[in-house]
């Protein structure tokens, strides 16, 4: 064996080690890691990565992450404490997962007949409410309690929410918020011709249900604007401030409630009361944003962040995910201040792009130009910065979520 | 040293004196020098005997093959030249006769059912055509004339040009794509992944979930 062979065998057995400590590394981090983010890559794959921090490093998801089924998995996922809940609409199996060696493994399921999720409420611990439609025709409304531990069915039925009337086929419900012994729940009427046409009633409703038995006590109609929040499996539409007040976007824009000439807007429902206020109305569109929004989240005191397109940036819903033309706006709920975020364009229709911490907010932005990373917003300073890099094969951050609180 | 000995070792029942003799024998490593001198003098006696010994145990001589007249020869390349020119002309035959139906320059993929999704496996796609849906793909410039829905599946890369527009789309071999266009103009068209399905409005979206059943 000369020198030379003997320096390359020394190199490879180098690489091996290096090669098996990151990978050691990375399981460690794989089981306490605190956040873990759904990555679209541009050959048409999805994988789950996790990490333990979004401020700084790179990640590339066909190297570090976990490679997702499309059979199984999709991005209408949402986390609590190191599990993901999926329901799989072509098998109605609604699963529990965990990430084990670089793979989701199901730890426990149920099977839920004709249902199609519209939004999912923590009540407990280990108790989850879904709310939802039937997956036969999207017109009738239901329910269903479960025990997370167990993955068990507490309670099923169907909630007293006037079927679609008149010229109405479908309907949908954008949020679900329980108020002591009533619940809550937004919902508007569709009109649907075939697949690529639909109407959207011009009026919004917001139901009074007895809680837990869901039946109608009464219904508010709203004509401010119309299609009440979205699907929160996606993206998220909705919080309740610090003081208990509920906030809800309403969404008319062409990519939700397709009603565009009325204009997106923020309701309120104050913490004693079970009502719209009706002194409440933020325009978004309005304002200097001048545009529909899709998505918004709290950020503490006054102030939320929200996700807004540009007409002006993409030609029709067949280009509305793939062009980058998002922004991002601070709102002050309370004077309805507004102000942009210095960010690059953001793509992708509907994202759950925003975590909050402290006084961080996690933003992850996917630029056609500068890449795909999360940013990191200064609440309190304003001070905006770069952290995590999704490199590699990263087309979109489709979702980020706190893998444990 | 005999074989009565090595056997009764190996047997077990030697005196204390056989054995040792024998163990001097088996693990002595001194080897003789070899008697070459006396050897080539028997050497072809030697080889004889050994030959028949051999022959005892061998299995029946095969007969040396009769040898091949040159007219054998002739009718062997023949044949084989026959298979090829048959085989190739068979590939050439489904190659070619492929390309003239499977992958005729205009591919018609209509669908007048109001209820019913047709399943058509061209040649170059697997394609879904919804209700009430009429196309026509041109495989040699990929225009494609569209009203209505389709989920296409390409089994390689094809690049599409709606026609009348100077829109062009890339359908990646091995994803799945949701093709819709209503009216006219490029607005109204929309082409997109499977995979971003949930871009699109919810209630178009729970629209082709149920019609493609994806």
């Amino acid at each position: 064996m000369n020198s030379n062979s003997i320096i390359k065998l020394f190199f490879y057995v180098i690489l091996v080690f290096c090669l098996l400590s990151c990978k050691q590394e990375n399981s460690i981090n794989e089981k306490d890691a605190k956040y873990s983010l759904y990555i679209l890559a541009k050959d048409g794959r999805e994988y789950m990565l996790t990490s333990n921090t979004l401020d700084s490093g790179m990640l590339k998801p066909e190297t570090d992450g976990a490679y997702l089924d499309p059979k199984d998995m999709d991005r209408d996922v949402f986390v609590k404490n190191g599990f993901f809940y999926h329901l799989n609409r072509k098998t109605n199996r609604f699963s529990k997962f965990k990430l084990e060696d670089w793979k989701l493994v199901t730890t426990g399921f149920l099977d839920i007949k004709d249902f199609s999720i519209e939004n999912f409420n923590w009540i407990g611990k280990d108790s989850l409410m879904l709310t939802g439609l039937n997956l036969s025709g999207y017109n009738h409304s239901k329910y269903i309690f479960i025990n997370t531990v167990k993955m068990e069915v507490i309670a099923q039925g169907d909630m007293e929410i006037p079927a679609p009337f008149g010229h109405y086929t479908t309907l949908s419900i954008g949020f679900a918020e329980k108020k002591g012994d009533a619940l809550l729940v937004g919902y508007t009427y569709h009109t649907a011709h075939g697949v690529s046409s639909y109407l959207t009633s011009d009026t919004l409703y917001v139901s009074e249900l007895s809680y837990p038995q869901m039946k109608l006590l009464r219904t508010q109609k709203d004509m401010r604007s119309t299609y009440p929040g979205g699907i929160n499996t996606i993206q998220s539409y909705n919080f309740k401030d610090d003081r208990g007040d509920y906030y809800f976007q309403s969404c008319p824009g062409i990519a939700l409630g397709n009603h565009p000439d009325l204009p997106t807007g923020i309701f309120k429902i104050k913490a004693n009361e079970k009502k719209i206020d009706q002194d409440y109305f933020f325009n978004i569109s309005a304002s200097k944003i001048q545009n529909h929004a899709y998505g918004m989240w709290y950020l503490g005191g006054n102030k939320a962040i929200i996700r807004s397109e540009r007409k002006d940036l993409f030609k029709g819903l067949g280009d509305h995910y793939s062009t980058a033309h998002f922004e991002f706006y601070i709102l002050d709920l309370l004077t309805q201040s507004v102000t942009k975020l210095n960010l690059p364009l953001d793509k992708g229709t509907r994202r759950e792009c925003v975590i909050v911490e402290g006084d961080i907010a996690y933003i992850s932005v996917n630029s056609t130009k500068s890449g795909n990373y999360i940013w990191l917003y200064n609440i309190k300073t304003g001070e905006l910065k770069k952290g995590l890099q999704l490199g590699g094969d990263t087309d979109f951050i489709m979702r980020i979520d706190r893998l444990k609180d | 040293m005999n074989n009565q000995l090595l056997e009764k070792y190996h047997l077990n029942t030697c005196t204390a004196e056989e054995r040792k003799m024998v163990e001097e024998w088996l693990f002595n490593t001194d080897v003789d020098g070899l008697d070459t001198v006396s050897l080539p003098e028997n050497k072809n006696d030697i080889k004889q005997a050994m030959w028949r010994d051999i022959e005892t145990v061998m299995p029946e001589v095969i007969k040396p093959l009769p040898k091949r007249s040159s007219i054998y020869f002739m009718w062997k390349g023949a044949i084989a030249a026959s298979v090829f020119i048959a085989m190739a002309a068979t590939i050439a035959y489904f190659v070619f006769a492929n390309r003239s139906i499977g992958q005729a320059d205009l591919v018609e993929l209509n669908n007048p059912s109001a209820r019913y999704v047709k399943h058509i496996d061209a040649t170059g796609y697997d394609v879904a055509v919804g209700p009430n849906t009429i196309a026509k793909i041109n495989n040699n410039d990929g225009m494609i004339d569209l009203t209505g829905s389709m989920l296409i599946s390409p089994k390689k890369d094809i690049n599409l040009v709606f026609e009348g527009t100077s829109k062009k789309v890339t359908l990646l071999k091995g994803q799945t794509y949701i093709i819709l266009k209503n009216k006219t103009g490029v607005k109204s068209i929309i082409v997109i992944s499977e995979r971003n399905l949930m871009d699109l409005p919810p209630v178009m979206q729970k629209q082709l979930s149920a019609q493609f059943d994806i």
